[in-house]
């Protein structure tokens, strides 16, 4: 299992680059937000947005260089104030090969093995062998014979061969290893290190392997020859480059055949491969800046200039003391000279005529304190000094001079910083505590660095995922699954079952008159699970007097207008194999009698729950229960039941816990919830222990004069109260959301859809986790409407719902229909961006015509016929989905 | 250490060219005179791993070049007690929730080697009877542990393994659904309490000897899970498994269900319960109090004691002066009591050690630390959790004598809990406590191996690392627990640090010189120019 994680901390590029030096391992708050992602590592995808990606891109300064700038006037020198030459580094990348080949030298006796790189630079090959017989995976130092000059043995497990030039003056490197295939060696393991970077480049994350013998087990690592049999097809087609098959062996091997293999009756066959590797090289660039007095303005003139490749900008502001608060200074600036946001100045330097450089002349008032910049390179990379802006001190400079900024609140895309940076800061610091030694010697520090590196990316990772944890299986092989995928899950609860779910209402009110419902819902199920659902809701099950199953009689009897007992149980488990939840409705307000009491009053209950007229309620005159009052409304069609009553309390939850059992359902839609105390409820969830209860808690919203109140905020309260008594334990459909979404949409009142505190005004805006969104159901729309969702606005109130916190609940209705794709779109947008309940929402705009806002600052949405685009900012977004009057973008 | 170390530096290589199995194999795997490994067989010691943080480098570029015998040459110079302390960081409860399935195995695997390359000597993994043993009696589902203990083995880490017979609340884990059944009607397996109420999450220690499960005995059912348990990780016990708890009760601690909701700060408000008023404990009671010749003492239990959430004072039982506790009935009752529970104890540690004793690895039990009321004379919380300790009377000698007669160690929870953080009204010691039980046990040659109650509660670490190396010192720690909380950015820096501090002793400015000559020697035993960067 370990090595499955290796596999995945190793993902595909098989490249691992271990930074070498210090400062280069530092996380960069100025690239957080703005780099690039190509140039980053492989490895930082891995990490989501806990960490921050490493930079790749480094400052130092060095006072004891003073490179001067040139184009400066610096004859008279001595009102030259300041001066100043940052080396920075910064990291291009150099892509190249690897080669492998295989093939028999020319004595035909013996074979070759060569392993070459294109690049430059110092490589070795670090090398053992297994034999014949090992079992695991251990090196074996190879026999002596075996070792090309030059070898190091590494311990006794390992051989060290540097790469040579194959001829002066060619870039190739390679190393030849001859060997005899009779000897008892079953494999050549092997990885390639550049010595400058100390990178290691391996296979798959591991060790390539040149198997010898051909029953060798494959671990995935094999690099080889392809055979029919495709015995290493798995492996090859990691590879970026196979040139060359079996086939295309060079011309004189076809003696290939009778070189066996001592124990083994199939031949050893040449082969060759190669596999493309990236390598990052640093590249050594300056920045200067020099200052000076104007004698004839009595302002200073700074003087800034590097000789970094391509459009370089300075992102600069001033401050005004020890603080280094960015602030804008006053005109006159350089030309090309933009501002940014309010907080600073972006100035393009312009390229000189005599050489390579670029450069800019920026003139500042005397009593400025400092001058703060930081560069942005045309790749959208962003150089800093030392993880913080430049700082360039021009008042009382001599007892600063080389002091840089300490600003924490500089540009917007600088000081944007995860919180989680807290454990990379953490452990720096215990690196610099550790390195505090008196010995210093570099390589110590350096392997410090990579190990407690090591340890944080890994607690890291270990962080993120618990945070968001998914269940996974032993049998699965971890290694190769995607780390991007991770499926963040929380923990499941009554209330919000995992936190991601999308539910399905699963019939309308017309499904009970073809009496196969659950037959053809069944069909469907793996459709509605492609979809992206995860739970559905299933009609009410039990006998009723109604035929769509809300005036239910005998509970224990399943055979409804849906279909029988035995289709239900079959249904279930279609949707249960497709991985699909099934909320039962269960209605236990009221149930209806089975005969007339003495007075001719229906109050006697039959079936397996023969209850009395106490089981219901006292004060619904119609039904003359013996009961206690009710804890809620009543519903005044059918007998009212006492939820006070021990005994139908127990025998609820008995009935509950059979439908769980027997049927399988895995929790509930709660009928007319407004009926009975949510205490009760919550009792009844306790028992059944449902993985997903929403209860159906529905009164009207307020208006005045016929208009519809903004404030709507007494209305969510009674459902929030409910949700409340519950315990929590059950979600309640967001009615509020609805009927503010009709006003909004059907007046054109999208102002609506901020409350006063520019959150959203249902009960999604309040308790986001338990709110279940949807705009319609089988009695506001299907064939009752009722109350029926703004006609062809369907889509933007999916557009709401399906971004926004709350689980989102889609009608039968619209699914199938002329919206299937566009809410499918939806849907999977909704969990690529893994949206959840509880997902954080930013209300950007809510006026007249127009509503936007941003969740988990990845995906930004509107709704309405006005205009609206995302911010152009450092975070682009692109066009997901757009329809009428909608648009949703996603964070790219 | 190197193994860690190699792990990391040249990692990758290392990881994948060995699986992350014992990484000794990497060096030593035909060279036998592999002083540092061999100085320990069964554990490389916690020092040696801190001080890898600090001298890896040069320790592997040592190790690169092949100079052996200069490395052989140190000798460790650090002090006994830390040379010992081995650290384990407990997993997540619900490591594995049904019998096949790992939950957040990626986390757990990148956590895994974070603690590796921490220095940390291993993990613990609770095993939960309602887990393994869930559908039906004698069919165990070990799949799930079974991979976990090859990740651990993998990582190259230790594993102690807590056989848990009883249920957990948070993350839900109830006992076995086939226990659970006969208790539907048969509610007298579990315990009870004076209002009828019944504790769900254990057998009650009444019914050990009685075959209430489809005809076995409790005993017999724990004992068969243990020997599956044997059977079925044999692979791994006495190399990756090197300790065993078994679970002896609520929250596998040695004690009556007293407190229904015990605290995370493991600090309660009221004394709890007894809870002796299920049939089988009654009967028990009944028949010792005619044995007593008091058979009207054995129709319940106390009538003026408390309930739950009532301070000692609020009936006669607990009162400091004069209470019934100190009547010749408390001490009747008490003494009952408490002698059921040490018996329980023996039961499972005696079963435990027969079925282990004869692998390399420990057995521990584990013991609450009922800290309320320690400084009332009564210690009323103690009391009713089965441990008869007063002002008067050490309860502890008994239970220590028990553990000693099994050759078992004790876990004692609750090191992270200062007196200073306790709230005054409870008139609680946890430090008083700790110490008394560990004195008790130093005095039997009990060995105490010791746990935090959470992470994350104020000054625990401070207090740990007090604990670790006060005047007690312990050498096994268990740290609960891993999680989102343990590697959340408010919590893992600090514990890297407790980590780093723990080795703050060996800190020596003279311990580095000699490696520096080392190195410098090492790097010059080789011709090659290149070797030199191997460190890198």
């Amino acid at each position: 299992m370990a090595a499955v994680t290796v596999g995945s901390l190793l993902q595909n590029p098989t490249l691992l680059l271990r930074p070498k030096s210090k400062t280069l391992l530092k996380p960069s708050r100025s690239l957080d937000s703005s780099r690039n992602r190509k140039v980053l590592h492989s490895r930082s995808s891995c990490f989501c947005s806990f960490k921050p990606s490493r930079s790749s891109h480094v400052v130092r300064a060095n006072s004891s260089e003073t490179a001067l700038v040139d184009n400066f006037d610096t004859s008279s020198s001595d009102d030259v104030l300041y001066k100043e030459t940052f080396p920075v580094k910064r990291i291009e990348k150099v892509e190249g090969n690897i080669f492998i080949r295989l093939d028999q030298s020319k004595n035909q006796q013996d074979w070759q093995l060569t392993v070459g790189c294109s690049l430059p630079g110092k490589w070795i090959l670090h090398w053992g062998v297994s034999y014949l017989g090992d079992s695991g995976s251990e090196w074996d130092q190879p026999p002596k014979n075996m070792r090309p000059p030059g070898s190091v043995p590494i311990r006794d497990y390992a051989i060290d061969t540097p790469l040579e030039k194959r001829s002066k003056g060619e870039m190739f490197h390679e190393v030849k290893i001859d060997f005899n295939p009779n000897s008892e060696i079953a494999a050549i393991h092997f990885v390639l290190k550049d010595v400058e970077t100390g990178a290691w480049y391996q296979h798959r994350g591991r060790d390539f392997k040149v198997p010898l013998v051909d029953y060798l087990k494959d671990d995935g690592n094999t690099v080889g020859a392809k055979r029919e049999f495709g015995v290493w097809s798995g492996a090859l087609q990691q590879f970026s480059n196979a040139l060359h098959k079996a086939e295309a062996s060079p011309p004189d091997s076809p003696n290939n055949e009778s070189k066996d293999s001592k124990s083994n009756n199939r031949p050893l066959e040449g082969f060759y491969v190669e596999q493309s590797i990236v390598k990052e090289v640093s590249v050594d660039n300056f920045v200067s800046v020099a200052v000076r007095k104007s004698p004839e303005t009595a302002k200073l003139v700074l003087y800034l200039e590097t000789d970094i490749p391509g459009d370089v900008v300075v992102h600069w502001g001033i401050c005004r003391d020890d603080a280094k608060r960015w602030e804008i200074p006053a005109a006159p600036y350089p030309p090309e000279t933009t501002l940014f946001k309010n907080k600073a100045l972006r100035t393009l330097l312009q390229t000189k005529a005599t050489g390579n450089r670029s450069g800019a002349l920026f003139t500042l008032d005397e009593e400025v304190f400092g001058f703060l910049f930081v560069l942005k390179l045309d790749d959208n990379t962003w150089l800093n000094f030392k993880e913080d802006d430049f700082y360039v001190p021009l008042y009382g400079k001599s007892s600063v001079l080389g002091q840089h900024g300490q600003s924490d609140s500089t540009s917007e895309e600088i000081s944007s910083k995860s919180y989680t940076d807290g454990i990379i800061n953490e452990i720096r610091n215990l690196v610099t505590g550790l390195s505090t030694e008196k010995i210093q010697k570099t390589q110590t520090k350096e392997a410090q660095e990579s190990i407690l590196q090591e340890i944080e990316q890994l607690a890291a990772e270990a962080y993120s995922i618990f945070r968001s944890s998914i269940v996974t299986y032993p049998e699965e092989d971890v290694s190769e699954t995607d780390t991007d995928t991770i499926q963040p899950a929380v923990k499941i609860s009554t209330g919000t079952g995992t936190g991601f779910e999308i539910l399905l209402q699963g019939f309308n009110w017309e499904s009970h008159k073809s009496g196969r419902w659950y037959l053809e819902l069944k069909e469907r199920a793996s459709e509605i699970s492609s979809l992206g659902f995860t739970v559905i809701w299933l009609p009410p099950p039990t006998e009723s007097v109604s035929p769509e199953g809300y005036m239910p009689k005998d509970l224990y009897n399943l055979n409804s207008r849906y279909g029988t007992i035995d289709e239900l149980m079959e249904l279930v488990k279609s949707l249960h194999e497709v991985g699909l939840k099934v909320l039962g409705d269960v209605v236990l307000n009221h149930r209806c009698a089975h005969s007339k009491n003495q007075n001719g009053i229906w109050n006697i209950f039959g079936g397996r729950l023969n209850w009395d007229d106490r089981a219901v309620v006292g004060d619904d005159p119609h039904f003359q229960g013996r009961g206690n009052k009710s804890s809620g409304d009543n519903f005044h069609a059918a007998p009212n039941i006492d939820h006070s009553q021990e005994f139908v309390r127990k025998d609820l939850k008995e009935w509950l816990g059979w439908l769980r059992q027997e049927i399988g359902y895995d929790g509930w839609r709660l009928d007319f919830v407004r009926g009975f105390w949510g205490g009760y409820v919550k009792d009844y969830l306790d028992a059944s222990e449902p993985y997903f209860a929403v209860g159906e808690y529905w009164d009207s919203l307020s208006y005045t004069y016929g208009e519809m109140d903004h404030n709507q905020d007494a209305h969510r309260q009674r459902i929030i109260d409910w949700i409340n008594a519950t315990n929590g334990t059950a979600g309640a459909f967001d009615v509020t959301t609805k009927g503010i979404l009709h006003s909004a949409l059907e007046r054109c009142e999208y102002w609506r859809l901020s409350d006063q505190k520019g959150k959203p005004p249902g009960v999604v805006g309040w308790w986001p986790s338990r709110a279940v969104t949807f705009i319609e159901n089988h009695d506001t729309g299907s064939t009752q409407g009722h109350w029926k969702f703004p006609g062809g606005k369907e889509m933007q109130g999916y557009a709401y719902i399906l971004t926004h916190p709350g689980t989102p609940a889609v009608f039968y209705d619209h699914i199938f229909s002329h919206y299937r794709s566009e809410m499918a779109a939806l849907i999977s947008i909704r969990n690529r961006n893994q949206i959840h309940c509880r997902s954080k929402i930013k209300i950007v705009k809510a006026e007249r015509d127009v509503y936007a806002a941003i969740i988990d600052e990845k995906v930004t949405m509107k709704i309405g016929p006005g205009h609206y685009e995302p911010p152009s900012g450092p975070q682009r977004c692109s066009v997901a989905l757009e329809g009428k009057d909608y648009k949703v973008w996603e964070a790219s | 250490m190197e193994v860690s170390l190699m792990s990391s530096s040249q990692a990758k290589i290392c990881k994948t060219e060995l699986g992350c199995r014992d990484l000794r194999s990497c060096f030593g795997k035909t060279n036998d005179q592999n002083i540092i490994f061999s100085r320990k067989p069964n554990s490389v010691s916690f020092y040696s791993q801190i001080s890898r943080l600090r001298k890896s480098g040069l320790r592997f570029s040592v190790k690169a070049v092949d100079s052996e015998p200069i490395l052989d040459a140190r000798s460790p110079t650090s002090s006994k007690s830390l040379d010992r302390l081995r650290l384990f960081v407990g997993l997540p409860l619900d490591t594995v929730s049904n019998g096949s399935t790992i939950n957040h195995a990626r986390a757990i695997a990148a956590g895994l080697k974070a603690l590796k390359l921490l220095g940390v000597e291993g993990v613990e993994l609770p095993v939960w009877w309602g887990v393994v043993e869930n559908e039906e009696m004698g069919k165990y589902q070990w799949s799930g542990y079974l991979a976990v203990a090859e990740m651990v083995q993998k990582a190259g880490l230790k594993l102690h393994v807590s056989l848990c017979f009883h249920a957990s609340s948070g993350p839900k884990i109830p006992l076995p659904k086939w226990v659970m059944k006969i208790g539907e009607s048969r509610s007298s397996i579990f315990f009870t309490d004076r209002s009828g109420q019944h504790y769900r999450e254990c057998l009650s220690l009444a019914v050990d000897d009685l075959p209430v499960l489809d005809g076995k005995t409790p005993i017999q059912v724990y004992q068969d899970f243990c020997k599956s348990f044997k059977s079925a990780f044999s692979p791994f016990i006495g190399s990756t498994i090197t300790g065993i708890s078994m679970g002896l009760g609520p929250d596998g601690e040695l004690r009556y269900p007293s407190h229904h909701k015990l605290a995370q700060s493991g600090t309660v408000t009221g004394v709890g319960e007894f809870q002796c008023y299920g049939t089988n404990m009654l009967n028990l009671l009944k028949q010792h109090a005619e044995a007593n010749g008091n058979p009207l003492w054995g129709l319940g239990g106390p009538h003026d004691a408390p309930s739950y959430d009532q301070p000692p004072n609020s009936n006669n039982f607990f009162n400091d002066h004069g209470g019934s506790w100190e009547s010749p009935y408390g001490d009747f009752f008490l003494s009952w009591y408490s002698n059921e529970l040490v018996s329980h104890g023996n039961r499972l540690l005696s079963l435990a050690s027969s079925i282990f004793g004869d692998s390399e690895v420990d057995v521990y039990g584990k013991l609450p630390l009922m800290h309320s009321w320690y400084k009332t004379r009564a210690h009323p919380s103690e009391l009713t959790a089965g441990f008869y300790n007063t002002a008067s009377k050490d309860g502890y000698e008994a239970v220590a004598e028990m553990f000693a007669r099994n050759s078992c160690k004790l876990i004692l929870p609750g090191m992270d809990l200062s007196d200073e953080h306790q709230p005054h009204y409870s008139l609680s010691s946890p430090e008083s406590l700790l110490s008394q039980i560990q004195t008790t046990c130093s005095k039997l040659g009990v060995e105490v191996a010791g746990q935090n109650l959470a992470s994350g509660s104020p000054g625990g670490l401070e207090q740990i690392k007090k604990n670790m190396l006060g005047d007690n010192p312990i050498d096994l720690f268990t740290y609960q627990r891993m999680g989102a909380h343990f590697f959340s950015p408010e919590h893992f820096p600090l514990f890297t640090e407790f980590i780093r501090s723990l080795n703050q002793p060996e800190l020596h400015p003279d311990d580095m010189p000699s490696e520096e000559v080392e190195a410098t020697e090492s790097i010059q035993t080789s011709s090659d120019p290149n070797i030199h960067v191997q460190t890198a």
